[in-house]
Parts: C-alpha cells; structure tokens; sequence
C-alpha cells in the first residue's frame, strides 16, 4: 500500500500518521464522523512501519498495550496459583517432597510437581516479568518521541474536522455582532490564562492548554518501573544481596561471614507485657506476650587478624536493636529476629592461692570462649593444656568436649611456680560449681590440692550471659534502587493522573462562525464544566452536558 | 464513661446516621417521581439534607478513631474490626470526594450501603483492645494500613458507581443473550452483597443467643522438636448451629436448633486446614440465610432485584456514572499503590528484614494492582468504556474485598487478623 502522505495544508506526514502532525486533519477516514482516537495525537510510531523485518516484529509485539495487559495479566493469574497453597520458602526443615502430598492431599502434589510451591521464583514467573520490562522499554521509547515532536509543533488553526469530531465540541456564531472576531478572541485569552493556560493566537484562531507535563507521567513511571525491574534483577549477581541467620551470645564478637565485620550482643533484654496491661480475655492465662525483645549491639570491623582467635578489631559503630528498628551500618542491616535463652559463665576473675602461705595471686581473667595459651601471674606461670567448653567424660573415662558451647568449661593447667615441681604440675578447674562436684575436681587434682587452688571470691568475679539473640544479617544493595525505581513511579503516576493534560482549539470563520473542540487526557466532565464557564465569560451561555460531542445543542 | 465507651457510642452514632442518609438518599432519588413536586427542587433539598447527615455522621466516626487512638495508645487499626471500622470510614470519605466533584448525590444510595455493611461486618469481631505484639509497632505500620485502606475505599466507590452504570443499562425488556447475561450477573452481584448481609445477621443473632457446640478432633501433627508425626486432639469451637462439623470429628456437646441434634453432614476430609470445618459451616449459613433474605425481598417487589433498582434510580446519566467510576478509581490508584505495595514495602523491611516475602496477603495486593493496571490500559483502548470496564470495577472490588477478608479465611498468612 502507498499512501500519499502529504496533506492538503502542505505537511509532509510520516507514513502511519492517522491526524496530520501539522493541522489535525484526519488522513485514513476524511469523511468519518466518529470521535476521533486522539492518543499521541495521532502521530506515526516505529511500530506501524510497513513491510516489517524481525527486529520490526519484535518491536511491534512489545510495544503493543494489548500484548502489555495480556502479559499483566498472565502474571497476575501466576501470583494467584502461587497463592493457593504455601510456597516452599515459607518453611525450614520440611521436605517439600512429602509436605504438599502429606499436608495437601493428591491436588498438593501435582501443586509440588508442577514446580507451583516455587511459583515466584520460577523461571517462567522471571521471564514474564523480563517481558513485561522488556514491553515497558519499548512501548515508551515507541511513544515518546513522536509524543514530543506532536505536542512540539502544534499548530493553532486546526482543520475544521479535526475540530468537529472531537469528544468535547462547541459550534455557534459570535453572541453579539458588535465584536470583531479578532477581539472576540483576544477578550479570551486573559480568561482562559486565569485559569492556568497557556494560550497562543492567531488571527481568529487560538489555542489554549496546561498541565502539558501531565502527558509525561505515564513514561516517567515506567521508567521508575524499569528501575524497579532491573533493580530487583540485580539482586540476582553475587555480592549484592546477603541473607542469613546467626546467633549471638551475649559479650562474644562473631564475625559476619564474608565481610570484615564483627557484631557483639553487649546485652540482650526481653520484656513481658504486665498482667494489668492486657486485656480482660488475655489475662489469668498465663499467657506472656513479649512487649520489647532488644539487643545492645557492638559493630567492630577487623583491621588485622581477621578469623583467628584473636582478630584486631575496631568499634566502628553500637545500636539497640529492636523489632522495627535494625541496625544499620553502610550496606549491613542487621534485624531482631529470634532469642534463646542460653545461661553460660563467660569470664571468671579467679586468683590463684598458695595454700601453705595463704596467699593470694591474681586475679586474673579466664575467657571460656578464647582462652590463653599462657597467663603469668607472678609468680606462677599457667600453661593452658587442653581446654573443654562441655566437659564429659566418654565410657572409657577419657575427656572429651560435648560442643563448642562453654556450658560446662573445664580448664586444664600446667602451673609452674614456688613449691611445685619444676616442670610444672597439673590442675584441672571447673568454674562451675556443680561440675566440680559432679566430676570432682578434688579427687582429680589430688597431688595439688594441697599446695594450691584456684577459684573465684564472689559471684561477681563470674560474667554470665543470659541469652543468644539471634539476627537476621541483610545486604541488599538494590534497595536503594528499589526505593527509587518506586518513588519514580509514584511521581510519574501522581503527574499522570492527578493533572490532566487539556487542550482547547477554537476558530472563527466567515467573520463569525466559531467552532470549538477540545480534549483532556482525562476527566472529560471537568473539560466540559471548565469551557462551560470559560464560554459563560465571553456570553455564550452553554450547559457543559451539551458540549459532549453527539449530545443535542438546543 | 470512660474514653472506650465514649468511642463506641460515637461509632454507634456514626452508624445510625449512615442509615439515616441511606434512607435519605432513597427518598431523594425515588421520590422525584412522586406527584405534586417539582422533581429538580425536591431532589436537591432532599440531597442536602443526606449528604449534610453522611457529613456529621463522618465527623462522628473520625470522633470513634480519635478518641479510641487516645484509649488504646496506638492507632486502631490494629485488628479486623478496627480495620473494617476504618475502612468503612474511608469510603464515606472517597464518597464525598467524589460528591464534592461531581455533585451527584445518586451515588450515596450504593455508597453508603457499601459502608454501612462493612461497619456491620466489623461488629462481628472482637471489639476489645488488644496489646501489639513488638512486629506490629510501627508507624509504618498505621501510614501503610491506613493509605492502602483509602485506596480501596475510593475502589469502592469506582465499584458503586460501576455498579450503577450496569443497573441503569442494562436492558430488562430485551430477550438477547447479551443482557440475559448481563441480568444474571447484576442478580449475582446483588447477591454476594445480600449474603454478607446475612452473615453478619447470622453471626450476631446467634452470638446474643449464646449458641454453642464442641467437638473434638484427632490429627496428625508434625512434632516441632523430634520431627516425628503425633497424633493431637484439638478442640473446635461452634457459635452457629453445626450443620457441617469438622472432618473426622466427633461431638462433645451441642445446644440443639430447631429440632437438630446433631450436624447433618461432616467436612470433606481433606478439609483439614485449622477451622475448616467452622468456616465451611459459617459460609455455608451466610448463603442459605441470603438466599432467605433475597428471595424475602424478590417476593416483595415481584421482579429481580436489578430491575427494583433500576426503577429507583431511574433517569441518572449513564455516561456520567462510568466517568465518575473511572475517576474514583484513578484517584485510587496511586494512593492504593502508595500504601498497598511502597510503604507496605517500607514497613516490611523495618520490621521483617526483607521488603517483600510473597506472604499471601502482600501477594493479593500485588493482585489487586495488577488488576487495576490492567483496569487503567483497558481504558486507554477503545471498546473498553461503559458496561465491560464497569464489569472490571465490580470484579476490582470483589478482588479488594478477597484481599482483605478471602485471603484471611481461605488462605492465613503472616498478616493475618484472627478469622471468625
Ligand atoms: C506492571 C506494569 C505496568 C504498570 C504498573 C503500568 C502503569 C501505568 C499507568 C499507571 C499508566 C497511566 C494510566 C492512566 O493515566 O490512566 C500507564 C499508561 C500507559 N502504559 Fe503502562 N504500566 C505497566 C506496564 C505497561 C506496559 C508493559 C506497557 C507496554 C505496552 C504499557 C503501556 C502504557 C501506555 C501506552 C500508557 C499510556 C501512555 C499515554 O497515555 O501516553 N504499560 N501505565
């Protein structure tokens, strides 16, 4: 097919324009009567090439709004299925593969084999979305520009049936005869600035618009959907996104894998909601319900050392953390999530003493989660042997460490110093009371005992901690994009929908014949009411219901 | 009194004036046809005084929302009745937003209803104030809960209005298929509506009744420790007479009804979700009661319920109902957005660590946007004004109202609000 594109008021139109770029003539139905589509304003896009190769083809499936909803709405009956049974990401410790048959029944298993109970994560819910990305970028590329260019160049007489078949029309002759319709006109235009337009004239035609930007809005949020896509896409390459679940006991740094990182929970503090404080069905239950869970964090980055016992660390930064409130530090969050309750003897300020002189040496501090090697307290020297965090002993009557935990610590000591014997004697010290009973340390320092002991002198020289908090440790450096990509939308939407984009042509022929059509991206009432008072001003007395374009003019 | 009392009472005064204007929206609407008055000066004297009522009823309600703020220390809209409380309080508001543009009040006499059954439905639940739990301690919490709520109260009103369109359309003298379909459509819709009606009547009948009924029930439960399958019993408690008692379950006591002693039928076992069997007994009495309270009805005005209405609204303008659909939904849109999917995002990486989870109920939120998206382009092409983008609107609502209350019965999930 070849159109001539030429139009009568000498515009060369692109091919697939449908209203002449310059003066709004209608090019494929001259003599229709129907409103007219006014998107874009009826400009050529990329996508109405003729004769198209594959590239063509391809833009011209994405660029199509109708391929748009149909792929909106796939996506949107996906996240339902993915709704009807609990997908697997929501459990820890199940095996998937009997859970949905046990739990669901027949309908749950083909729910698991289908790959459903993975729904979001799932290739095909990814790909819908890369094609939903992919139809944003260039549906607004397709539209954008040429969207510019038309609303660049408008002309401001327009063609008389450019006019008459727009949704909002006016036709007429001048209400008095006194006026020119070059005053007619020009009375108008400090009307219509009044009420925020941006008028043009020429002669006896005039065109007036505002809130232009409005036509923006709907690029501006696909763009900030872009981003949000991409963004989440991201997330995806290594480095950029953490998540993982550690415990922390109280008073011991733990690094974070894979960053230079140490936390410390300093103190962790749970509190119960008061009997009176809950309601009447709540109380005499028994029933606790947290108010506060808060951990009193330290964050140390490792300067030297980094994964041995002894790492050199630097405080770079303390928080409380609680429920709503994480700790954050450059790209780390960390979140309350969990607690244990975990009483175990972290430190314990013990002296050494001299059993025949009664005398006393120390104190010093022992570490039940890193201890020395050495301690010299002169002037005794101990020589740390073998250390056991939970001390038992296996059926052959040989020691051996239950955990890592220091549950039940058991220090073994070669000690050297006066009135021992030279190369150093052996004593074995449980700081816990209960365990020196229940393994008798007596009976196992017997050849000692007598020359020394080691022990605390009050229960203050023991550091307990009570509790392991546990946090949720996160990175996600998409997030800032991800929040950004989400205000770009809001903004593009709140441009787009809150702010119509209107646009009035009138035109006076034959000294006074005048002939108004006007459009709105939206809220054709408010057009209609808006022209209505704006005629009202100039004498022309018109209901806004008869202004729709097809409603009766009497 | 104290300040919770006081709260209540605003709320009840609130919802005796809704009513109140609901009537006075029927009389301004259907009685312009009435003799020996000029129907312009009767329709708009009448409206004045509804909307003037729908006003001080709303100063009322917001009286509730403050004074019960003051009472529990936290923005109530923390559990199911204060959120539906809140939700029915949104709707009056997008309502006379949307009155305040357009200025027909015709909207009011399926607004309002929407409100006043939403408040109903509250009633169902327990009205205590109840403690937060640290996750729920947020105000990112209240600004999500809150915003996501007016956007779905201005879908609400798109939902009225859309309804509208359809009633004053549809042809009821035509034999084509089209509007037969159409008819059945607008007798279901009116349906639905009229069975949430008649759960909320039956729930509270029988809960000042004091109905009661125990059962037992013996399942297989995965022990949290050991890993291994125990078998428990749980107890399920029944506030309506059991025609349907929980699968495999045997009846530990049951006030007799009407003559029934004992449940007519047992729950499908593969029902064995928490409250299956309660749940699918409560649905079941909510159809059968609306069916009751439709057919009332029917009988009394001897022809479907659509053409009923239809014949009170008579002589509104079509054209401007799907514009004021249209515009109460896109002024929805980006609220909706705002507080269904960016602060609800907010708010769960403040205080679950991740922003988003695909727990059910973000999920449906999802869907509920994703819907309406598709609502907007729709609109965009040609074809999709009047009866088949009103149908969206109806469908958008049923959509909303799933994510609110289908989501929570059918699906639980993190944010759940308890059931009933
Ligand atoms: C989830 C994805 C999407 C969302 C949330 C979205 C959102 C929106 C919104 C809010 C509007 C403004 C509507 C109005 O003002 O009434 C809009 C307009 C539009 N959208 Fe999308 N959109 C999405 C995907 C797409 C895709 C994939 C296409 C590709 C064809 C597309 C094409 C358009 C077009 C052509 C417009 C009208 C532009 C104009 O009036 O100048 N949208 N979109």
């Amino acid at each position: 097919m070849l159109h001539n594109t030429k139009c009568e008021c000498g515009h060369q139109n692109p091919v697939g324009t449908v209203l002449c770029e310059s003066c709004g003539k209608p090019l494929d139905d001259e003599f229709g009567t129907a409103p007219l589509e006014m998107r874009y304003d009826g400009i050529a896009r990329r996508s109405q090439r003729e004769n198209p190769a594959l590239i063509d083809r391809v833009w011209r499936f994405f660029s199509s709004v109708k391929v748009a909803i149909i792929l909106i709405f796939i996506t949107l009956c996906a996240s339902i299925v993915g709704t009807i049974y609990p997908q697997e990401n929501t459990f820890l410790n199940v095996d998937p593969s009997v859970y949905y048959e046990t739990t669901y029944g027949f309908t749950g298993q083909i729910y698991y084999l289908l790959g459903l109970s993975n729904t979001y994560s799932s290739w095909w819910y990814k790909l819908l979305l890369i094609m939903i990305g992919a139809s944003l970028i260039i549906c607004s590329l397709d539209r954008v520009l040429p969207l510019y260019r038309a609303l660049n160049k408008q002309q401001i007489r327009k063609h008389m049936s450019f006019l008459i078949r727009q949704r909002v029309v006016y036709q007429g002759v001048l209400p008095s005869t006194r006026v020119s319709a070059v005053s007619f006109i020009n009375d108008l235009v400090p009307v219509l600035k009044r009420r925020g337009y941006r008028v043009h004239t020429d002669g006896t035609a005039l065109l007036a618009e505002k809130h232009r930007f409005s036509r923006w809005g709907p690029y501006i949020n696909h763009i900030g959907l872009i981003i949000f896509l991409l963004a989440v896409l991201m997330r995806g390459l290594p480095g950029w996104y953490m998540d993982q679940y550690t415990g922390f006991l109280e008073g011991v740094p733990v690094q974070i894998e894979n960053t230079p990182y140490y936390l410390e929970n300093e103190q962790f503090t749970v509190e119960y909601y008061k009997e009176e404080e809950l309601p009447s069905e709540f109380r005499g239950q028994g029933r606790a319900v947290p108010k506060l869970f808060e951990t009193r964090a330290i964050l140390y980055e490792c300067l030297a050392d980094c994964s041995s016992t002894d790492p050199v660390l630097m405080q770079v930064h303390q928080q409380n953390i609680e429920v709503n409130k994480p700790l954050k530090y450059k790209d780390l969050l960390a979140y309350q999530f969990d607690f244990r309750e975990t009483i175990q003897i972290r430190t314990v300020n013990v002296s050494i003493t001299n059993k025949k002189s009664n005398e006393s040496f120390g104190p010093f501090e022992l570490n039940t989660i890193s201890p020395k090697e050495t301690y010299v307290v002169d002037p005794y020297v101990l020589t740390l042997k073998d250390y056991y965090p939970e001390f038992a002993l296996n059926d052959k009557g040989m020691p051996f460490t239950n955990s890592k935990s220091p549950l039940a610590p058991a220090f073994i000591f070669l000690i050297q110093g006066p009135d021992l014997a030279e190369e150093g004697e052996v004593f074995i010290y449980f700081p816990r009371n209960v365990d020196k009973q229940r393994f008798s340390q007596d009976k196992l320092n017997e050849a000692v005992v007598n020359k020394i002991d080691i022990g605390v002198s009050s229960m203050e020289d023991v550091g307990i901690s009570q509790f392991t908090s546990f946090l949720n440790i996160r990175m996600d450096r998409a997030l800032p994009y991800i929040f950004a990509g989400g205000m770009i939308f809001m903004i593009g939407v709140i441009m787009g929908i809150y702010w119509q984009h209107r646009r009035i042509w009138i035109r006076i022929d034959h000294e006074n014949e005048i002939t108004i059509g006007a459009h709105t991206s939206k809220n054709w009432f408010g057009i209609r009411k808006e022209l209505s008072v704006v005629l009202g001003k100039a004498g022309i007395v018109v209901e806004p219901k008869q202004l729709e374009n097809g409603v009766k003019q009497s | 009194m104290n300040l919770e009392q006081w709260s209540e009472n605003a709320l009840l005064v609130a919802f005796i004036l809704y009513n109140i204007s609901f009537i006075l929206y029927v009389i301004a609407i259907a009685g312009k046809k009435w003799s020996n008055r000029d129907p312009i000066v009767h329709l708009r004297r009448w409206s004045r005084i509804a909307i003037t009522l729908t006003a001080i009823g709303l100063v009322s309600q917001i009286t509730y929302f403050i004074t019960r703020w003051f009472a529990a220390g936290h923005v109530p809209t923390s559990n199911m009745f204060e959120f539906m409380t809140f939700l029915s309080m949104a709707i009056v508001a997008a309502f006379l937003v949307l009155f305040a543009i357009y200025h027909i009040s015709a909207l009011g006499l399926f607004a309002m209803p929407v409100s006043i059954v939403l408040i109903a439905y509250a009633a169902v639940f327990p009205k205590e104030v109840q403690p937060l739990i640290p996750a729920l301690q947020s105000y990112w919490l209240y600004i999500h809960v809150t915003t996501a709520a007016l956007g779905e109260a201005f879908f609400a009103v798109g939902f009225a209005a859309g309804l509208m369109y359809l009633l004053s359309t549809i042809d009821y003298s035509s034999t084509a298929k089209e509007s037969r379909k159409a008819r059945l459509g607008i007798e279901i819709t009116i349906y639905s509506i009229i069975v949430v009606i008649g759960f909320v009547l039956v729930t509270n009948g029988f809960k000042s009744t004091d109905y009661a009924a125990q059962f037992t029930q013996e399942l297989q439960q995965k022990d949290e420790q050991s890993g291994e399958l125990v078998t428990v019993t749980k107890t399920t408690d029944y506030k309506l007479p059991p025609f349907i008692k929980p699968a495999n379950s045997t009846v530990e006591r049951m006030d007799p009804f009407l003559g029934m002693e004992q449940p007519l039928i047992s729950a499908p076992s593969w029902m064995k979700g928490m409250d299956s069997g309660r749940k699918l007994n409560t649905i079941l009495w909510s159809l059968i009661v609306g069916l009751i309270l439709y057919w009332l009805v029917r009988l009394i005005v001897r022809k479907p319920l659509g053409a009923g209405l239809q014949k009170i609204m008579g002589g509104i303008d079509a054209e401007d109902l799907d514009e004021i659909s249209y515009r109460a939904i896109a002024i929805g849109y980006p609220i909706f957005a705002l507080g269904a999917l960016i602060f609800a995002m907010i708010w769960a990486h403040e205080a679950w660590g991740r922003f988003w989870g695909w727990d059910p109920k973000e999920t449906w939120a999802l869907i509920t946007f994703l819907f309406y998206t598709v609502y907007l382009h729709l609109r965009l092409s040609r074809g999709w004004q009047g009866s088949k983008s009103s149908w969206l609107s109806v469908l958008g609502f049923l959509v909303v109202m799933f994510t609110l209350i289908g989501v929570n019965l059918v699906i639980a999930g993190l944010h759940s609000y308890a059931g009933v």
